[in-house]
């Protein structure tokens, strides 16, 4: 499991074990190189019948069913769907703002935990995992490979991902959705302090490269919540201006803005039918990722 | 508003704690690393004003409510006695009771009389300023008593209500000479009256010196006024003005000469009022020695005479007393009039005179009775026989002569200090000597004759009749007169009548007691036509006589509140007032039996239609004083002052509780619980 026997902080491997147990599938066909657990937009030789198709003239004649053609004296070829692998592109969002955590637990360890999980689960399963750090721009950018050694690497720039520097999500998302092949399964794990209606754009984009886009949106309690008593004097942890603030004359309207942001960053996730689970960052993330992969489970079959 | 605390007072600017507190808070606060500033920023954006405003108001009620509490505890009074006791509790306080009939009013529902009212108010008002001193000034005497507690005022007898008019006046003098005694501090007097000008005599003089010299005590006097001054519904007050026993061969009786007056409503819009012109029917009760009679008048108008009126006696019932009384009104202590009777004492006249020309007509006007049942008789005597008269039966004593030296001048003085009268008439010729600070000097002869210039028809030897005619002094001719001298720097006597130049003709001499009467010209025909014109002197002598034989009864009729010959605590009650204790008999309505006399005390007259007084009449009364007032009723349950400290209590509370409405976050469960929702996975 861990080729190099090197513990990582990150993961917990009665937790992998457990979550081992629910596949990861895609809820759109997927195009990988070799057989998987996944649709594929192609036929295939899978056991499961797709349809008959007229012979032309350089089909396999292997493939030509007799029977067919001595009931209807005609030639049909027997098609079988293919089932294939597909490429995990997790998505960590480094901007400073992730490291904020009021309970303990910082945005990107909680992130760290998520995607390290889901990497391994999807290598697990004979798919091809890369990761992409992203801030003001991409920190780092892995491409998916399905070589279990590959996985070291993943969880090796994991560990090493600091959170620094402003959120540039919308460009890196543009970006990332032209660069990465068509047909990827993409992982967003990010606070998503971005305004709304920019995120729109990329995720229309990504939808239209027809990638399979999950979004954990990571939320402090803190953040949520805004329980300060005494006066404050906020730090922009992402080099802003410092806001000071009397939380008692403030919170109504910070509770108000956040509240308007929340629901239309669902409504925009909605729109773009994207895989959103919002996520306070104090609930077991091994919750999240089994009600993450249970809910996938179900949205399973289409081609 | 004024407080029982007011040092408290000085922990208000603990008000601005709130405040300080804010600002210190402000000062500490704490720095934290944030990256939802996205929603901060916009936060600040949005429009602050409600929020600011929460926080202001939110300040201002913990502000009220500290105010609440520092008021609370100052125990604040809520009342009309503006500025009551700035500057904490007064070292004396004096009270000053008008106990007078008019204060028995009760007030439009029945109930409380107002000087009930008033102590009650008095009491409660008091108990809550304290004082180091308490003292009471009743009407009746006039004099400051230290009472114990504001509680005396309700048990004391010298605050149950009197029949003796007050002497407002008087009472403030009283309080004026208490203060001056006894260097009390920062003294508070309370007045309770109902301001009735009777009472208060506003036109005294005595007034302009007492404001000088209340204002001239350095530690500062506080005059309060309580004041009743109401007259709440239809009061009649019922009065004896004459009582004759008269016998006949065949039977006695008794001629009563009563008179009614009524008080009507000064409102006259109200809808059960009676104005003074309806009628009424009143019924009378009279009571002989406790045998009772009855008789209904019907009265119209404000004022109702009987005259006359008989009541049969008994032969041998030569002496007694009775009662005249109607049902209960607004004010019971006019309802009743006592009064006493006799047989008619002798009326013995001693002329002491020079000239027999001057003596016989006056031996005549004395001689000659005006009534049948009453026997008169004249003496003409010398000098010499002076010392053998029988004094204690004479009623008048006529001299015209040098006026007495040595032992005679005893005589004369202590035959007036018992009560008698003594007209003096000049001699022939006058001589240095003087009476009670009176002598004669020369005569002057007028070329011709002279009239009376002025003379005094409202009281005394002159006095208009009862029907209301005046005396024809005017149509006196006066030939020759002797002037009057005195050494004194006062005032020795009062002019009765006065001739041209103001030289007076009949003057009255200052004397403590009985009456001493000088004439400056005699009634022989050279001198004045007083014998030929004989009414004037008929009726001055008999009236002098009347007087003198009133000293000489048995019986007397007696104002409550004059000061009585001898020691009332020897007065025994026939009937009266039960409250009044022996002492205060001569302040109380009743009969009293003073050895073998009987006396009937009753209230003075003036306080039948006593007028109140006007308020601006009031206010200049004590103008340049510290003075406030408070109206109040018979009757009236509030008390005088109040403490209000629980409304502050509730002010407070209501502060904080408004307080902690605002501090609540607005819709805080509902949007916490919108943020906590589970989201679920959202499916393409």
């Amino acid at each position: 499991m861990f080729p190099d026997r090197h513990a990582r902080s990150f993961l917990d491997a009665a937790v992998l074990s457990r979550l081992a147990a629910v596949p990861l599938f895609a809820r759109k066909p997927m195009v990988g190189a070799v057989s998987g657990r996944h649709p594929s937009p192609y036929r295939g030789s899978s056991v499961e019948f797709a349809e008959y198709r007229k012979y032309v003239p350089g089909d396999d004649l292997r493939r030509l069913d007799w029977r067919a053609y001595g009931r209807s004296d005609r030639f049909y070829v027997k098609e079988f769907e293919a089932d294939t692998n597909l490429r995990c592109c997790l998505v960590l969002d480094t901007s400073g703002s992730m490291d904020f955590g009021s309970t303990g637990i910082t945005k990107i360890e909680y992130a760290r935990r998520v995607a390290g999980a889901l990497g391994y689960l999807a290598l697990l399963q004979g798919d091809a995992v890369g990761l992409s750090c992203v801030a003001n721009g991409i920190v780092r950018n892995i491409p998916p490979r399905r070589n279990p050694a590959h996985l070291t690497t993943v969880f090796d720039i994991l560990e090493q991902a600091k959170p620094q520097n402003e959120t540039q999500l919308a460009p890196v998302l543009h970006e990332l959705a032209e660069t990465i092949r068509q047909r990827a399964l993409i992982i967003i794990l990010s606070d998503f302090f971005v305004e709304p209606e920019l995120l729109r754009g990329c995720f229309q984009h990504l939808r239209f490269r027809k990638h399979d886009v999950a979004a954990f949106h990571l939320l402090d309690p803190q953040e949520l919540g805004f329980t300060f008593r005494r006066p404050m004097r906020f730090l922009d942890m992402e080099g802003g201006p410092a806001v000071f603030a009397e939380p008692n004359e403030i919170a109504d309207r910070y509770l108000k803005v956040l509240e308007e942001y929340l629901v239309q960053i669902k409504q925009i996730m909605l729109e773009s039918a994207m895989d959103y689970h919002r996520v306070t960052i104090d609930e077991d993330y091994e919750k999240v990722l089994t009600r993450f992969l249970v809910g996938r489970t179900r949205a399973k079959g289409a081609r | 508003m004024s407080f029982i605390a007011p040092t408290l007072l000085a922990a208000l600017p603990l008000v601005a704690l709130p405040i300080i507190i804010h600002l210190i808070n402000q000062r500490r606060f704490q720095t934290i690393r944030w990256g939802a500033m996205m929603f901060l920023l916009a936060a600040n954006r949005l429009s602050r004003g409600y929020a600011r405003l929460r926080q202001w108001l939110i300040m201002a009620f913990r502000m009220l409510a500290i105010a609440g509490l520092i008021f609370a505890i100052a125990r604040p009074l809520a009342s009309g006695w503006l500025g009551l006791t700035a500057g904490g509790r007064p070292d004396t306080t004096i009270v000053l009771l008008d106990r007078s009939p008019s204060m028995q009013e009760t007030g439009p529902g029945g109930g409380s009389t107002k000087l009930e009212t008033g102590r009650q108010r008095l009491v409660q008002a008091l108990k809550m300023l304290g004082s180091s001193h308490w003292v009471l000034v009743d009407s009746t005497t006039n004099k400051a008593v230290e009472i114990e507690s504001p509680d005396g005022l309700i048990n004391s007898p010298a605050s149950e209500s009197a029949s003796s008019a007050s002497d407002l006046p008087a009472m403030l003098q009283a309080a004026h000479d208490y203060i001056q005694a006894n260097k009390s501090g920062r003294t508070e007097i309370w007045i309770c009256s109902d301001l009735r000008e009777n009472d208060w005599d506003s036109e005294s003089g005595r007034w302009q010196t007492l404001r000088e010299s209340f204002r001239e005590f350095p530690q500062g006097v506080r005059f309060h006024l309580l004041a009743y001054p109401q007259t709440t519904s239809e009061n009649v007050a019922i009065r004896v003005t004459d009582v004759r026993r008269l016998q006949t061969s065949e039977a006695a009786e008794l001629f009563l000469s009563l008179k009614l007056t009524r008080t009507p409503l000064l409102d006259s819009t109200s809808a059960n009022s009676r104005g003074p012109d309806s009628k009424i029917s009143i019924p009378i009760q009279f009571e002989i020695d406790g045998a009772r009679s009855e008789m209904t008048i019907e009265m119209e108008g404000t004022q109702f005479e009987l005259k006359d009126h008989r009541i049969p006696l008994e032969r041998s019932h030569e002496r007694g007393w009775g009662r005249v009384s109607i049902p209960a009104d607004a004010n019971l202590a006019d309802n009743e009039f006592c009064f006493v009777f006799d047989r008619p004492v002798p009326r013995v006249a001693i002329i002491l005179a020079d000239d027999s020309q001057a003596a016989r007509p006056l031996e005549l006007a004395a001689a000659i009775s005006p009534d049948p049942s009453v026997t008169t008789s004249a003496e003409i005597i010398g000098e010499e026989q002076l010392t053998t008269v029988e004094w204690e039966k004479v009623s008048l004593l006529v001299w015209q002569s040098p006026l007495p030296k040595g032992q005679t001048a005893n005589i004369v003085k202590s035959f007036v200090e018992r009560g008698g009268q003594a007209l003096f008439l000049p001699p022939a010729t006058p001589g240095p000597e003087q009476l009670f600070g009176v002598g004669w000097k020369k005569w002057v002869a007028e070329p011709e004759e002279i009239t009376v210039d002025n003379f005094r028809g409202d009281q005394d030897l002159l006095a208009n009749t009862q029907s209301g005619a005046a005396l024809p002094v005017g149509q006196l001719q006066i030939r020759r007169y002797a002037e009057l001298s005195t050494e004194l720097s006062v005032e020795a006597f009062t002019p009765l009548a006065s001739v041209r130049g103001g030289k007076p003709l009949l003057a009255r001499a200052t004397t403590p007691r009985g009456g001493a009467y000088f004439l400056a010209t005699t009634p022989a025909p050279g001198d004045s036509s007083l014998a030929t014109g004989g009414v004037v002197l008929y009726v001055l002598v008999q009236r002098a006589l009347a007087a003198g034989a009133g000293v000489l009864s048995s019986t007397r009729q007696f104002v409550a509140g004059a000061q009585p010959e001898d020691d009332p605590a020897t007065w025994q009650r026939i009937t009266g007032d039960e409250r009044a204790i022996s002492t205060e008999f001569p302040f109380h309505r009743g009969v009293y039996a003073a050895g073998e006399r009987l006396l009937a005390v009753n209230r003075p007259a003036a306080e039948d239609q006593a007028p109140v007084m006007a308020d601006q009449r009031v206010s200049e009364l004590f103008r340049g004083l510290d003075y406030s007032r408070v109206n109040d009723q018979a009757g009236s349950l509030g008390s005088l002052i109040q403490e209000i400290w629980r409304l502050f209590l509730a002010a407070m509370i209501v502060a904080l509780i408004v307080e902690a409405g605002l501090c609540l976050p607005k819709l805080a469960r509902a949007r916490e619980s919108l943020l906590k929702s589970e989201p679920e996975g959202f499916k393409a």
